[in-house]
């Protein structure tokens, strides 16, 4: 059961592999954050896949790595581990973007992951057991992500 | 965000608090009530009242003034809100950039590798 994957999905006018490589290799030109911050408190600065990782690069010292890639499948699938700021060192969710091809063009699908293994591991840290979590938190995170869930989107088939 | 969140998730990782919000989640009650539905003892019960109190997951109500015997508590909607605005504004980021994406791919560089 996946109770803990975010979806979005778009449909772009150009061609699975064409939107691939842009998605990857122009994400520097792309991605805007809209909050500074996301990765690094009080930081800012351009996305790039560098040898197998994706990196946050803001011009001052090392990069920070967002996560390792774990799946890079031109034209049709990518899965990159996601950490960001507020994230214990450990903590890490899953980005899975699938592209496929649509009557448009491409369907580019996000899927987040792993939300709520990272509120697991927060409640591990004081002190809590796997079952408390599925049992309370769970429910009420069935309860809160009903909104964002709307379908049972996120079960990727996983080839 | 993530320090708030952390908050609220400590205050629920004792099992006895856990059982508290369920039971503040049918309507406010008062620590007596929760002591005896708990099977615990009123300074027990006071110990878990008071680190709920100060994570901000629980305030105190007066059922009539000046009474303290007849202080009721309550759950504050604010933690929960947060758990559920993470997921929000996750939803929200990817929204915003597949936006960004879709409107690069498709206008901004057209013609680069056409």
């Amino acid at each position: 059961m996946n109770t803990d994957c975010v979806t979005v999905s778009t449909i772009v006018t150009v061609d699975p592999a064409t939107a691939f490589a842009i998605f990857t290799s122009e994400i520097a030109l792309w991605w805007k954050p809209k909050v500074p911050g996301l990765f690094r408190r009080g930081r800012n600065g351009t996305l790039k896949f560098d040898s197998g990782r994706l990196l946050e690069f803001d011009g001052e010292g090392e990069p920070f790595e967002i996560g390792r890639v774990l799946a890079w499948e031109p034209a049709r699938r990518l899965v990159v581990e996601w950490r960001q700021d507020g994230f214990a060192p450990g903590d890490r969710t899953e980005v899975e973007v699938r592209f496929e091809p649509a009557p448009a063009g491409t369907r580019v699908t996000v899927y987040h992951r792993g939300w709520d293994a990272l509120a697991a591991n927060h409640l591990a840290r004081h002190g809590a057991t796997g079952n408390a979590f599925t049992s309370m938190i769970g429910l009420r995170w069935a309860d809160a992500l009903t909104m964002v869930r709307q379908t049972s989107a996120c079960q990727s088939e996983r080839s | 965000m993530a320090t708030s969140l952390d908050n609220t998730l400590a205050a629920l990782a004792e099992p006895t608090r856990r059982g508290v919000v369920d039971l503040l989640r049918v309507r406010p009650r008062a620590a007596g009530e929760l002591a005896s539905a708990l099977h615990m003892s009123a300074p027990a019960m006071s110990r878990h009242l008071r680190v709920l109190r100060l994570k901000g997951l629980v305030e105190e109500e007066h059922a009539q003034r000046d009474d303290a015997r007849l202080r009721v508590y309550r759950l504050r909607p604010q933690p929960f809100l947060q758990l559920r605005n993470w997921a929000v504004e996750v939803e929200s980021l990817w929204s915003d950039q597949l936006s960004n994406f879709k409107q690069y791919a498709e206008s901004g560089r057209k013609g680069k590798r056409q």
